[in-house]
């Protein structure tokens, strides 16, 4: 399954983009999308590991099973305010 | 009780200004009203900044920001909480975030304004970049 990440802030400048398209083979859980993210973008393994996935706008579980339709985000260390 | 959540282009309306709408409080029930502003320095690191460009998840940081008020609201038993944050491009001395809270009393209205901003400075996708000089 293709997922479609969207990435904001410090990860999408270091990416260079606003998103990264991952493959999820049989670990179809958001921690199986942060492993996949850091395969195809090493460049975010450092923020990865405190960064949290959301999907359909929350935040989500490692352990939560990412969805055909679901729109996911990588949200790292935030700064409003 | 209101709740009334907002993200604007820029930086915010001067408080009290036509452009700015402050929370209402149409039976007079507030004894307290507690304004925060985050407003953008001008040293970042000891740099000159020029401004901070704000870029935010909105559909989510929207969502957050009113459930976080809502939180808020019942948990300190209040009046009225209104938001308001900026995107894009916000100069130095300017209003990026603004946030008012109604309250009977002052004690539960301070503590709410302490909560609610260390929650949304760990939780809701909103990220700053400096434009240094």
């Amino acid at each position: 399954m293709t997922v479609r990440v969207l990435l904001f802030g410090p990860e999408a400048a270091k990416a260079g983009r606003d998103h990264a398209f991952v493959e999820l083979a049989e670990d179809r859980t958001c921690r199986g999308v942060k492993d996949a993210l850091e395969r195809a973008c090493p460049v975010l393994q450092t923020a990865l590991a405190s960064a949290r996935i959301a999907a359909n706008g929350r935040f989500v579980p490692p352990e939560h099973i990412v969805g055909e339709d679901d729109e996911i985000a990588l949200i790292g260390m935030v700064s409003g305010g | 009780m209101t709740i009334d959540v907002d993200i604007l282009d820029g930086p915010l309306p001067p408080a009290g200004s036509p452009g700015d709408s402050s929370p209402a409080d149409p039976r007079r029930c507030a004894g307290a009203r507690v304004c925060f502003e985050g407003i953008v320095r001008a040293l970042e690191n000891g740099c000159d900044l020029i401004a901070l460009d704000y870029q935010a998840y909105e559909p989510m940081a929207r969502n957050q920001l009113r459930e976080l008020a809502d939180e808020v609201l019942s948990r300190h038993g209040l009046l009225g909480v209104h938001v308001r944050h900026s995107r894009g491009r916000v100069p130095v001395g300017a209003v990026s975030f603004r946030l008012v809270i109604l309250g009977a009393h002052r004690q539960e209205s301070l503590a709410a304004m302490d909560e609610f901003i260390d929650r949304m400075k760990k939780d809701v996708p909103i990220w700053k970049t400096p434009v240094f000089a």
